[in-house]
């Protein structure tokens, strides 16, 4: 993979179309993973990760770049994208292939396996209930592995900002999953 | 706890499930400080567990990868013969303008010796 800084491959790639593959190269698997765990199946991770990087290079032409990493501008764009998808899915109600698929796929698991599906199952769904600023934290930093300074570049942000975001995610999390608990409790 | 010290051995915490664990010896947690995090270390545990690295199937980002490919390679032929269109209009523009202004001060001059000619005779 090319090692020239994101500007540079910015620059070039007004004029040069190979550099604009190189900024592919680079952030693809990033963007599909932040996509992955705020949709939660691949089908439409894959629709979404191709309209991002489509729309990234229609838009590219007016594209300055201000010394944020290029991942910042797809992250916006993938979050449009998302909410887009988000919006659309709750006018249709669709119920995913994957979640069906792993629904009867469950019946089919001994009771262990699939009581710590439910359990993840449950926290993802938690994961996709908070502000999308603080699931591309989560992403970041257990998917992705990066470090507070990468995140805190990437999201346009100061390393104490997202130290403090990170507690408050955890806070938040830890509150919607009693909530939910005390819910069922109750019922 | 204060809210900064808390940020820090979380972070310091998240570091050490992500294979840092030098991270959490640096911080330094007291048993009273481990007690009242343990919560949210467990929490942010299970998401360590449930969030592993994902990645797209290879055949997607090489197909992905070719149209794109395909697609800026148009733009970027697309730009460049919009600009060239722009220079060569600029140019068309400007070879008019000052075709139009030479004839324009042919025009003039020629109008001003006919007046001066005229007023000679008069």
């Amino acid at each position: 993979m090319s090692e020239e800084s994101d500007s540079v491959l910015i620059a070039r790639a007004k004029e040069d179309p190979e550099a604009f593959s190189l900024l592919y190269e680079r952030y693809i698997k990033n963007i599909y993973s932040y996509i992955y765990y705020r949709t939660g199946n691949h089908h439409d991770a894959e629709d979404l990760v191709s309209r991002t990087f489509y729309r990234a290079l229609k838009h590219f032409s007016r594209y300055e770049d201000r010394g944020a990493p290029f991942s910042a501008y797809l992250y916006r764009i993938a979050h449009n994208m998302v909410a887009n998808w988000h919006r659309d899915r709750s006018r249709r109600q669709v119920v995913p292939l994957n979640e069906m698929m792993l629904s009867s796929l469950k019946r089919e698991q001994p009771a262990s396996v699939a009581e710590e599906k439910d359990e993840q199952d449950t926290l993802l769904e938690a994961v996709r209930r908070l502000p999308p600023e603080r699931q591309q934290l989560l992403v970041h930093k257990f998917v992705d592995q990066m470090s507070n300074a990468e995140i805190a570049r990437t999201m346009g942000r100061t390393e104490g900002a997202i130290k403090s975001l990170y507690h408050r995610t955890l806070v938040a999390l830890r509150q919607d999953l009693l909530g939910k608990a005390n819910g069922l409790d109750a019922a | 706890m204060n809210e900064k010290r808390a940020d820090n051995l979380l972070l310091a915490h998240a570091e050490a499930l992500l294979g840092h664990p030098e991270a959490m010896l640096e911080a330094g947690v007291t048993d009273e400080e481990q007690h009242e995090l343990t919560p949210l270390f467990t929490l942010a545990e299970q998401l360590r567990r449930c969030m592993p690295p994902v990645q797209p199937s290879a055949a997607f980002v090489h197909s992905l990868g070719k149209e794109l490919a395909h697609s800026a390679k148009h733009q970027v032929a697309m730009a460049k013969r919009m600009r060239r269109g722009v220079l060569i209009g600029a140019a068309t523009v400007g070879s008019l303008v000052s075709i139009a202004s030479v004839v324009g001060a042919a025009v003039y001059l020629i109008s001003r010796l006919r007046a001066r000619s005229h007023a000679q005779v008069q």
